[in-house]
C-alpha cells in the first residue's frame, strides 16, 4: 500500500503541494488527474525521491520512502514524463545498466530483458544507440527499463506522451495486466480517456490540492450528473477551487 | 539588422534574469566567486610585476628578451584561443537547439551565424581573459605606462583576440567542407597534426634557447633594454603575438611612430579575419549546417555494432551496481569524441613534459636557493598537470549524468557507493599519472627526495581530485552535455582557482625542506630528516581535511533536488 500523509512541497513560498492525503491500495490502477502545473509531477517525484518533500510523509508498505529509500526504490518502477536516457547507449545497454542499479543477476537480467522486448515489441531497434530513438521509442525503453525488476508499484507520470496509437494500446494494455497481477500502478495524467478506458480509482488535484479521490465508479456518478460529459465536470471542478 | 537587434534584445533579458535569480545559495556562490576572482585578479597583478622585477632585476635579460618571452607565451595564448573557439564554435553553430529553433523562422541563415558567432564570445573563458588582463595591469603599473600608453596597449590586445577568435570560425567552416569531401576523420587528424607541427616549427625557428644564447654571446658590448630585432627569424616579425609583444615595448619606449605601424597592422589583421568569417559565413554557414546533419546521419546510419570488451553482456566479477556505473561511464566516455581527442592530446603533453623532465638533474648548479627555485618550478608544473586533468575529467563528472539522472537518483543507489563508483576509474588514472609524473621528475635526485615527493604529490592528487569532484557537485549543471564547455564555466574556473590556493600552500610547506636538502647536498652536510616530516604532517593534515570537507560537499550536492 502506498500513502501519501500531510504532504507538502514548498519552491520558497510558492506550495506546490499543499498537505495532501491520499491511500492506493495493493492492485489498484491509480489515476491522478490534474490540470498543468496542479502539483502532478511534483508529488510524483517526492515519491519516487527526486524531491524532497518539506513536511509530511510518504509511506510504502509500511516503511517511509525517506527513512529508508534504498529498501523501498527497490519495489519502486518509475517512468518519468521526459524519457531522458544516455544519448551514446544502444537500448539493449540501457536495459543491462538500469537492471544492473536494482543488483540483478546477469541470468536473470538477460531473460527479463528478452521478455520486455517481446512484450514492448522493441526488438527491431532494441541495438541502436538511442540518440537515434524518437520520443515514443525512449518512452518505450524508459518503460521496458522501469519493470525489469518486477517492481510491486509502478509510478507513473503521463505515459502517453509521445506514444503512437498502437503504443499507447500496448502500454495501457500492459498496465492493465500488472494491475490484475497485483502491482500498484500511480499514473499521473491529464487525459481523461485514459482515465475513464483502464483506472479503478482516480484523485484530482488542482493547485496543489486533493480536490476529489474516490473510485473511477464514483467519478461516473458525478459525471452523470454533470451532463454525462467528463471533460466538462473536470473543467468545472478543477475551476471551482 | 532590425531583427537581429530583436533577437539580441531577448537574448540579453533571458541571460540576465537567469543570472539576477536571488535565492541565498546563489547570493553566496556569487559572493564566493566575486572575492576569488578579485583575489586572483589581484594576485596576478602582484604577480607579473615581480615577475617583470625578478626578470629584469634579478636575471638582468633585458627589456628585448622580456618582450620576446612575452611574444612566445602570446602565441601559445593565440593558438589556445583559436583552438578552442574551433571546439565551441562547433557547439554553438552546429549543436545548438537555438539553431535549430530559430532555422524554422523566417530568419537568414547568415544572421543566425552572426549570432551565434557573438555567442561564442559570451562561451570564451573569462578566468584567462581576466588573469591576462590583471597582468598587463601589473606590467602597465610596473613600467609607469600612464593612461593613453594603457588605452593603446588595450587597442593592439583586443584586436589580437578577436583574430584568434576568427580564425578559429573560418577554420572551422573549412574543416566541415572538407569533411564531407574526406571525412571527418581523415579532416581532424590533419588539423591536429597541423596545430603539432605549427607549435613546433615556431619553437625550432624561434627556440628561446639559442635566442638568448646568441644575445648572451654578445654581453656586455650591447645595451639589452634596445630592440634587436635583428636577432629574430623574419617570419616571426610577421606574426600577430610578435607584433602585440613589440608594441608594448614602443609603448614603454614611448615610440608612438613604431607603435602606430604595429596597431594599424594588428587591427587590419583582426578586421581582414572577421570580415573573412562574416564573409564565409554568409556564403556556406547553411551549407555547411546541412552538411553537418547529414555527416552525423550518415554516420549513424553506417555505424556498426560492435561489443567492446566490457560489453554489458559479458560477466564480471563487480557488482552489480558498481558494473553497471563503470560501464556505463566507459562506454558514454569512449563514445565521444571530444572527451577521446581531448584525453589523446592531454596524454601527449604528459609524455613530452615526461620526456623533458625526465632525468632532469641541477644538483651542483653552485646556487642552492637557484635549485630550490627550480625544483619547485618542476613540482609546482607537476600539480598544474594534476589539477588540469581534474578539471577536465572529474569536475564535469557530476554533471555529466545530465538530464537522464533521474533513473540513478529513483534507482536503490546508495550516495557514497555512487560516489566511488563514479570516482573510481578517473581517480586512478590521474593518480596513476600523477605518480608517474613525480617520479620521473624526480628519481635521479635519490630515492630520499623522490619518496618524499611521491608522498606529497599522491596526497595533493588526492586533495586536487575531491577540490574538482566538490566543486563539480556545486555547480552541477544537468543541461549541459559538453564536458569542455563545462570545463570552462564559472564553476570550474572556481574549482581552478581554489586548486591553486592549495598548490601555493604546498610551495611554501615545500620550500623550507626542499632548499635545506640542496644546501646540505652542496655542503656535503647531514640531512635532518625530521625536516622532511615538519612538512609532510601538515600537508597530510590538510589534504585529508580538504578531501573530507570536498566529499561531503559533493555528498550534499547529490541529496539535492533534481
Amino acid at each position: 500500500m502506498l500513502e501519501l500523509k500531510n504532504l507538502e512541497k514548498k519552491f520558497g513560498n510558492f506550495v506546490a503541494v499543499n498537505k495532501i492525503n491520499l491511500k492506493i491500495n495493493k492492485g489498484e490502477l491509480f489515476g491522478f488527474l490534474g490540470p498543468n502545473g496542479a502539483g502532478k509531477t511534483t508529488t510524483i517525484k517526492m515519491i519516487v525521491g527526486l524531491l524532497s518533500p518539506t513536511s509530511g510523509n510518504i509511506i510504502l508498505d509500511n516503511t517511509d520512502v525517506w527513512q529508508k529509500p534504498i529498501e523501498t526504490k527497490m519495489k519502486i518502477g518509475y517512468i518519468p514524463d521526459q524519457p531522458f536516457v544516455y544519448d551514446k547507449l544502444t537500448g539493449r545497454e540501457y536495459l543491462y545498466f538500469s537492471g544492473g542499479l536494482y543488483n540483478l543477476t546477469k541470468n536473470v537480467l538477460e531473460t527479463r530483458i528478452e521478455e520486455q522486448i517481446e512484450s514492448l515489441k522493441i526488438g527491431s531497434w532494441i541495438d541502436k544507440r538511442t540518440e537515434e530513438y524518437s520520443q515514443g521509442m525512449r518512452q518505450r525503453i524508459v518503460i521496458a527499463s522501469s519493470f525489469l525488476h518486477n517492481p510491486d508499484f509502478i509510478i507513473v507520470d503521463e505515459p502517453m506522451i509521445g506514444l503512437d496509437p498502437q503504443s499507447a494500446f500496448l502500454v495501457k494494455r500492459l498496465f492493465e495486466e500488472k494491475s490484475k497481477n497485483g502491482i500498484t500502478i500511480f499514473m499521473s495524467t491529464h487525459s481523461l480517456n485514459v482515465v475513464e478506458e483502464i483506472c479503478t480509482h482516480v484523485s484530482i488535484i488542482n493547485k496543489g490540492n486533493i480536490i476529489f479521490s474516490d473510485t473511477i465508479n464514483q467519478l461516473y456518478n458525478l459525471k452523470k450528473e454533470k451532463n454525462n460529459n467528463l471533460e466538462e465536470l473536470f473543467i468545472q471542478l478543477t475551476n471551482e477551487e | 539588422m532590425e531583427q537581429i537587434i530583436h533577437i539580441l534584445r531577448y537574448k540579453l533579458i533571458s541571460y540576465i534574469r537567469l543570472e539576477s535569480r536571488f535565492t541565498i545559495g546563489n547570493f553566496i556562490k556569487n559572493v564566493g566567486s566575486g572575492s576569488i576572482y578579485f583575489a586572483f585578479a589581484v594576485g596576478a597583478f602582484f604577480f607579473s610585476q615581480n615577475l617583470i622585477r625578478f626578470l629584469l632585476v634579478d636575471i638582468r635579460v633585458g627589456l628585448f628578451l622580456l618582450h620576446e618571452f612575452t611574444s612566445m607565451i602570446l602565441f601559445i595564448f593565440f593558438m589556445s584561443v583559436n583552438l578552442g573557439n574551433i571546439i565551441v564554435s562547433y557547439s554553438t553553430l552546429y549543436k545548438s537547439d537555438e539553431v535549430n529553433f530559430l532555422l524554422t523562422k523566417p530568419v537568414k541563415p547568415s544572421k543566425i551565424f552572426f549570432l551565434k558567432f557573438l555567442d561564442n564570445f559570451f562561451y570564451s573563458s573569462s578566468t584567462l581573459l581576466m588573469v591576462l588582463l590583471s597582468m598587463l595591469a601589473g606590467y602597465v603599473v610596473y613600467f609607469k605606462i600612464n593612461v593613453l600608453g594603457f588605452l593603446l596597449l588595450l587597442l593592439n590586445f583586443f584586436p589580437f583576440i578577436i583574430s584568434a577568435g576568427s580564425l578559429g570560425v573560418i577554420i572551422l567552416l573549412i574543416i566541415i567542407r572538407f569533411a564531407n569531401r574526406f571525412g571527418m576523420r581523415k579532416v581532424f587528424a590533419t588539423l591536429g597534426v597541423s596545430y603539432f607541427l605549427i607549435i613546433l616549427i615556431f619553437f625550432k625557428i624561434n627556440s628561446p634557447i639559442s635566442l638568448v644564447t646568441s644575445i648572451m654571446k654578445r654581453y656586455p658590448y650591447f645595451d639589452r633594454d634596445i630592440y634587436l630585432g635583428e636577432f629574430l627569424p623574419s617570419i616571426v616579425k610577421w606574426l600577430p603575438n610578435n607584433w602585440l609583444s613589440q608594441s608594448a615595448y614602443r609603448i614603454i619606449k614611448n615610440d608612438i611612430s613604431g607603435l602606430m605601424g604595429l596597431t594599424y597592422l594588428q587591427i587590419a589583421l583582426s578586421l581582414l579575419l572577421f570580415s573573412i568569417a562574416l564573409y564565409l559565413g554568409h556564403r556556406w554557414y547553411f551549407k555547411t549546417w546541412l552538411l553537418n546533419s547529414r555527416i552525423i546521419s550518415d554516420k549513424n546510419a553506417n555505424r556498426k555494432i560492435s561489443k567492446p570488451f566490457f560489453a554489458f553482456e559479458k560477466i564480471s566479477i563487480l557488482k552489480s551496481q558498481t558494473e553497471s556505473i563503470i560501464k556505463r561511464d566507459l562506454l558514454l566516455f569512449l563514445r565521444e569524441p571530444s572527451q577521446v581527442i581531448h584525453s589523446l592530446v592531454l596524454l601527449f603533453l604528459i609524455v613530452v613534459f615526461v620526456l623533458s623532465v625526465a632525468g632532469m638533474k641541477f644538483v651542483g648548479l653552485g646556487n642552492f636557493y637557484l635549485q630550490t627555485m627550480i625544483y619547485l618550478s618542476v613540482f609546482l608544473f607537476n600539480l598544474f598537470f594534476i589539477s588540469t586533468l581534474s578539471l577536465r575529467f572529474i569536475f564535469p563528472l557530476i554533471s555529466l549524468e545530465g538530464l537522464a539522472f533521474w533513473k540513478l537518483k529513483s534507482a536503490p543507489v546508495k550516495i557514497n557507493s555512487f560516489i566511488k563508483n563514479k570516482l573510481i576509474v578517473l581517480s586512478s588514472i590521474i593518480l596513476f599519472i600523477s605518480v608517474g609524473l613525480s617520479f620521473f621528475s624526480n628519481y635521479k635526485f635519490g630515492v630520499l627526495l623522490t619518496v618524499f615527493s611521491l608522498t606529497v604529490t599522491l596526497f595533493a592528487a588526492a586533495a586536487i581530485i575531491s577540490i574538482n569532484f566538490g566543486m563539480g557537485g556545486i555547480f552541477s549543471n544537468y543541461k549541459e552535455k559538453n564536458a569542455i564547455r563545462l570545463s570552462s564555466s564559472q564553476g570550474a574556473t572556481l574549482s581552478f582557482l581554489s586548486n591553486i590556493v592549495y598548490m601555493l600552500f604546498l610551495i611554501l610547506l615545500l620550500f623550507k625542506p626542499v632548499s635545506q636538502l640542496f644546501l646540505s647536498i652542496m655542503l656535503k652536510e647531514y640531512f635532518d630528516l625530521t625536516v622532511f616530516l615538519q612538512a609532510l604532517i601538515p600537508i597530510a593534515i590538510i589534504s585529508i581535511i580538504i578531501i573530507y570537507i570536498y566529499l561531503k560537499i559533493a555528498y550534499r550536492s547529490l541529496q539535492k533536488d533534481f
